[in-house]
């Protein structure tokens, strides 16, 4: 799962939490407040009637006849009454409570203070009730609204978090992309530093910098060793080669002697040919050719076709081509091109049968261009196929009498790469080979 | 002929003076590039073989010094390097060829021939091969006005066999000659017993052909 999904997921959870706390506790919080201030009021009214009575008696506000009063505002919401009490009852004081009330007819809910004084040696009870329906409506009202806004408000910070993670984390995915993504050559690989204040990334950054550092090293001294070795060997094989020749010419060894120093040759010419593919193959890797030129494929591999043309009749061998039109592929090393097409198209006439094919496809795919050669020959069989291109592999195809295919399959996949060409094969024992080769980004409609 | 062999490896100069005085060339040899220097401004020489990796000077500087001192002889580069830099380098500086160790000495021949040909604009530029004629200009065979349609790697086989005429040529020599590095193959492919089949086909219908010998298990040779 991305961080960033995660960030994203923990930041609504506790959130979500949080709301639903609130929405727990805001009701009860509102309600208190609420009360208390009905409360107030209430005592502040309850005391200001109490002192109306003592200054111009009861007697004005209680009627003779049933010694108790009633009185209502026109919205049934506010009520104020008051009763005479027996003498021997001992309410308390002063209650605040919510008590249903009667109000014409009509038992509405009330907050009700009960305060009990004497007048006259006469104990009365005087309560005075404030309406709760309207209050508790509104109460209800406010507790959605804040519940609503809060939704809204952690919602709208939910997409800013995660717009913010994204930010936060751009150096990080930058990093990732341009450092180890990106097929890059050790030995010029792009130290740049990223600029990000997150410390973490600089970390990130300088690490991966740091062990970059150590990985171009080790590459650029096994290149460096690989270029020397070679170097070093070519000049005693040249003095071996050059002396074995003059013992030929010259006729100075015995007949029984030529076939060996014909061997001697042989063998020293194979050792030169591993060497140098060694030092070819190390060179392409450490970017030591030019990449200057323009090449139409098609006409790179009739080139090549034309080369080979007299091996391909020998073996009475069709070569059925159908390439698209397509443009130059540029920039490239048009003498390695042509020295991987050479190798592919050598090795689908060497492993063919007598009378097979060789099929040669070209087409457009998206902004690519694929050229596939087909063989009907012996194939590869199918545990090697994986390693046909590993050089190191090669070297013991041989010994247990598979066909070796040499360094030239090694040189080919080190040429496309060199060239970004992405290569792959596909091969059943006896029933052929088919390489394919995707060209990036040529413009088909060119040319 | 005189060459003046410029190479630091004492055995390697040692094989190219024997080899190329065997051919009748006369030799010199330097194994530093200061006695090179000298020696190419004091005498005259008609090849210069110049190894590029001298330890104690540039082969590329000696052959600018040497190009300005208004030498005339034809240099030849050899190089263990085989970097493609240096080969357009010193053709650029003007050399006149390139050849990348290990080489064969026979190559050097041919190499060397080829300059002289083009240097001198040498008239006789057709050759007799038994009853046929070589004609390396316009790279043609004919018998009697009649041409033999050769593929160029057939006329370069056989151009090859001829100028070095009475020598065996392996298979592996051949098939280095024409395809240079890029045949990455086992020395023991028919594919030089392809081309001589064909040339044997092509000419034996015009004419005799036993000057094209067999060298059973070893190669092939022109007897003339």
């Amino acid at each position: 799962m991305k961080l960033q999904v995660k960030l994203a997921i923990y930041n609504a959870l506790s959130k979500a939490l949080i709301i639903a706390a609130f929405g727990f506790i805001l009701p009860l919080v509102t309600q208190q407040v609420v009360y208390n201030h009905i409360d107030k009021r209430l005592i502040a009214r309850s005391d200001r009637v109490l002192k109306i009575i003592s200054r111009g008696g009861i007697e004005e506000i209680i009627m003779e006849q049933d010694c108790s009063f009633e009185s209502y505002n026109i919205l049934k919401e506010e009520f104020v009454s008051i009763i005479p009490l027996s003498n021997e009852a001992h309410p308390p004081e002063t209650v605040i409570a919510n008590e249903e009330w009667n109000v014409g007819g009509e038992n509405l809910k009330h907050r009700i203070i009960r305060q009990s004084f004497v007048y006259d040696n006469q104990l009365y009870q005087l309560s005075i009730g404030e309406g709760l329906g309207t209050i508790e409506q509104l109460n209800i009202t406010i507790v959605q609204f804040t519940l609503a806004m809060m939704i809204i408000l952690i919602l709208v910070s939910i997409f800013m978090d995660i717009g913010f993670v994204r930010i936060l984390l751009k150096p990080f995915n930058k990093i990732v992309k341009e450092k180890l993504q990106l097929p890059q050559n050790p030995s010029n690989y792009n130290f740049k530093e990223h600029k990000t204040n997150t410390y973490e990334f600089n970390y990130l950054d300088k690490s991966i910098n740091q062990l970059m550092r150590k990985t171009r090293d080790a590459f650029l001294i096994e290149k460096e060793f690989i270029a020397n070795v070679a170097h070093e060997l070519l000049t005693p094989i040249s003095i071996l080669q050059n002396r074995l020749e003059n013992m030929l010419i010259n006729n100075e060894v015995p007949e029984e002697f030529e076939n060996k120093i014909l061997d001697s040759q042989k063998t020293l010419k194979r050792l030169s040919k591993i060497i140098k593919a060694l030092l070819m193959i190390s060179k392409i890797e450490n970017d030591q050719y030019l990449k200057q030129d323009e090449v139409v494929i098609e006409e790179l591999i009739d080139e090549v076709l034309s080369e080979l043309s007299e091996l391909i009749e020998e073996k009475h061998i069709v070569v059925i081509k159908t390439m698209q039109p397509m443009s130059q592929f540029s920039p490239c090393n048009r003498s390695l091109l042509f020295n991987m097409f050479f190798n592919l198209i050598n090795n689908a006439i060497k492993y063919n049968n007598i009378h097979g094919k060789i099929i040669v496809n070209g087409w457009k795919e998206d902004e690519d261009y694929v050229v596939q050669i087909t063989d009907e020959g012996i194939g590869i069989e199918s545990s090697q196929v994986e390693n046909i291109f590993d050089r190191f592999k090669r070297f013991h195809a041989g010994e247990d009498g598979q066909q070796s295919y040499g360094l030239g399959l090694p040189i080919v996949k080190t040429i496309a790469d060199f060239h970004r060409v992405q290569i792959s094969v596909e091969s059943k024992q006896m029933k052929g080979a088919c390489f394919t080769l995707r060209f990036p980004h040529i413009d088909a409609s060119q040319h | 002929m005189n060459v003046l062999i410029v190479e630091d490896e004492k055995s390697l100069s040692h094989e190219m003076e024997e080899f190329l005085t065997h051919q009748g060339f006369n030799c010199d040899v330097a194994f530093t590039g200061k006695s090179a220097s000298e020696k190419v401004f004091v005498n005259s020489y008609d090849f210069v073989l110049l190894d590029i990796g001298l330890p104690d000077y540039s082969g590329f500087d000696l052959l600018r010094e040497a190009k300005d001192g208004g030498s005339d002889a034809a240099f030849i580069i050899l190089t263990a390097r085989s970097e493609l830099d240096d080969k357009i380098k010193g053709l650029d500086l003007g050399a006149d060829d390139y050849l990348a160790k290990p080489f064969s000495l026979l190559e050097l021949q041919s190499r060397m021939q080829a300059i002289l040909r083009r240097k001198h604009g040498l008239k006789n530029n057709v050759f007799d091969i038994g009853e046929f004629e070589m004609d390396i200009n316009n790279r043609t065979v004919t018998k009697n006005e009649v041409l033999i349609n050769l593929t160029k790697k057939e006329f370069d086989i056989l151009h090859y066999l001829a100028i070095n005429k009475n020598k065996v040529l392996t298979r592996m020599q051949l098939t280095e000659h024409i395809w240079g590095d890029i045949m990455e193959d086992d020395y023991d492919s028919n594919y030089i017993d392809v081309h001589i089949k064909n040339l044997r086909k092509k000419m034996g219908t015009q004419g005799d052909i036993e000057w094209l010998e067999t060298v059973r298990g070893i190669g092939y040779r022109v007897n003339l």
